[in-house]
């Protein structure tokens, strides 16, 4: 029997990759403050998913297409003074999900797949999204790599990378692109709606052991496939689901790192009292 | 050739003017520095040199050519609270930005770069804190960091916006003597600040701007009580410097 046959296995494998994935983009997430931007995503993702699936075309392109509009659009909101980014933010978050609720209950006997949507089911991983996964991942490190400097330094210090001559506009689109094929190509492992946990959760706890960027992103990638690997262990042992397994992990990790954080600053606070 | 000359020119957003009327010649070398109150139109004047502003009337040339075409060319040290201060990143990294578009954006930094960071880094006197991350650094030194960032971009003309707002009398002195040293090696600078003292102590040229430009000329012709209450529209208490 071939090793990839195993369902255990192709998950194992699924989550080292999405867990590479989501740990990558995240410390972009988590520099730019995009983490709720990263939750309405998600939610507008999940139409999409639906509506794929309902035509009978491949889920990924129907997310990619949902999520692009909606970073399109609070890019185009938030380009324009006066506008309040959360707010807008907000709405298309429920808008969205709300969007493939409705999709769902116009098809009969759905109910199953929509939780597949919504958290993934790992087990049921095929070679297919084994393969999309490893591009995605290949596709995503070299748009990071390529844009690493002018992505820091939009990051960092906004007009001074307009007044440096950076395409500013330009790389947000292609951040937030970026972003969505992450969370799309994260579906079958952890779902729309718990990706943004793996996706900040590694990224904001490896912020809080390190002030170095590159380090800071070889602990999230490693955070994040740890996280994955721990949550599909706890959800074979106890027959829990996995998405929601990996989601509580990588909850952990932070909340730890945070605590740890606090604790590793406690003497010197003591010392200045 | 001139650093920068405006004639006649308005900037704004949107079609909506910010700043009108301004009518300025700089040469290589020389301080200008644009006085206004808060709103006046000073950080538009900067971001329009820079091309980040349209010109809305009037002709506009930044080192011999339009704005936008001279966009990346002209150094700019933004001011330091529009900066992510807790970002992961040092010193000595945030002033290698000065020279990414020397390195180009993907080639990694030759020696002659990290020797241009060094230097930049010693002339603002912060050599010894390369190594900090730049959060952790006071608002003087971290607008002294932003000064060597520009300054190992080696532009002809540097535009700075505000650079003594939060910043302490160390820094300060830092701050004006390295700008000193810029000009005199031929750098045309501009810079805006509410703070008359430094801007007779520095100008050989002064912009009074408030909505469009009410002066230029050197310190003595503009700074005047008559000339800056009518650019401050009488509100302005001034004090015997």
């Amino acid at each position: 029997m071939n090793w990839w046959d195993d369902a255990l296995h192709r998950a194992t494998a699924e989550v080292v990759l999405a867990g590479a994935l989501a740990g990558l983009v995240g410390v972009q997430v988590v520099l730019r403050r995009l983490s709720f931007f990263t939750m309405a995503l998600t939610h507008a993702t999940f139409p999409g998913v639906v509506a794929a699936s309902i035509i009978g075309v491949n889920i990924l392109l129907g997310g990619v297409v949902a999520g692009g509009i909606v970073a399109l659009g609070v890019a185009a909101l938030t380009r324009r003074r006066g506008q309040d980014a959360s707010a807008a933010t907000g709405v298309l978050l429920s808008a969205g999900f709300a969007l493939g609720a409705t999709l769902v209950a116009t098809q009969s006997g759905f109910s199953r797949d929509l939780s597949s949507f919504l958290v993934g089911s790992i087990l049921t991983v095929g070679p297919q999204d084994l393969v999309t996964t490893a591009v995605a991942l290949v596709v995503v490190a070299l748009v990071l790599l390529a844009g690493a400097r002018p992505l820091q330094l939009i990051a960092f210090d906004r007009a001074g990378a307009e007044a440096a001559g950076v395409p500013v506009a330009r790389w947000d689109i292609v951040l937030l692109l970026t972003l969505e094929v992450v969370v799309v190509t994260m579906v079958p492992a952890v779902g729309t709606i718990l990706a943004v946990s793996l996706i900040v959760a590694p990224a904001a706890a490896a912020r809080l052991w390190t002030d170095r960027l590159w380090p800071m992103t070889a602990l999230s990638v490693a955070l994040a496939v740890g996280s994955g690997l721990a949550g599909l262990w706890v959800s074979s042992r106890w027959n829990v689901a996995a998405g929601a397994s990996i989601s509580l992990v990588a909850t952990a990790l932070l909340a730890c790192s945070w605590l740890a954080a606090r604790i590793r600053l406690l003497p010197a606070r003591l010392a200045a009292a | 050739m001139a650093a920068l000359r405006y004639a006649g020119v308005s900037v704004g957003y949107d079609r909506t003017p910010v700043l009108t009327h301004v009518d300025l010649e700089l040469r290589a070398g020389q301080r200008l520095i644009l006085v206004g109150p808060n709103g006046a139109g000073k950080s538009t004047l900067i971001k329009s040199v820079l091309g980040l502003v349209p010109v809305l009337a009037g002709e506009a040339t930044v080192l011999g050519e339009s704005p936008a075409a001279a966009r990346g060319r002209a150094g700019y040290v933004p001011q330091i609270d529009t900066l992510d201060a807790d970002f992961p990143v040092s010193v000595r990294q945030v002033v290698m930005m000065g020279r990414y578009r020397r390195i180009g954006w993907w080639r990694p930094a030759r020696p002659a770069d990290r020797r241009a960071v060094a230097e930049a880094l010693e002339l603002v006197g912060l050599a010894d804190r390369a190594g900090h991350r730049f959060g952790t650094l006071s608002g003087g030194q971290r607008q002294r960091v932003l000064l060597a960032r520009a300054i190992a971009a080696e532009p002809r003309l540097l535009l700075l916006d505000e650079p003594f707002n939060g910043v302490d009398a160390v820094s300060q002195e830092a701050i004006v003597r390295v700008l000193r040293e810029l000009s005199a090696a031929g750098t045309a600078l501009v810079l805006s600040t509410h703070d008359l003292t430094v801007a007779r102590e520095l100008a050989d040229l002064v912009c009074l701007v408030n909505g469009r430009q009410w002066a230029v000329g050197t310190p003595g012709e503009t700074l005047t009580a008559g000339k800056l209450r009518s650019a401050y529209g009488g509100g302005l208490v001034l004090v015997a410097p």
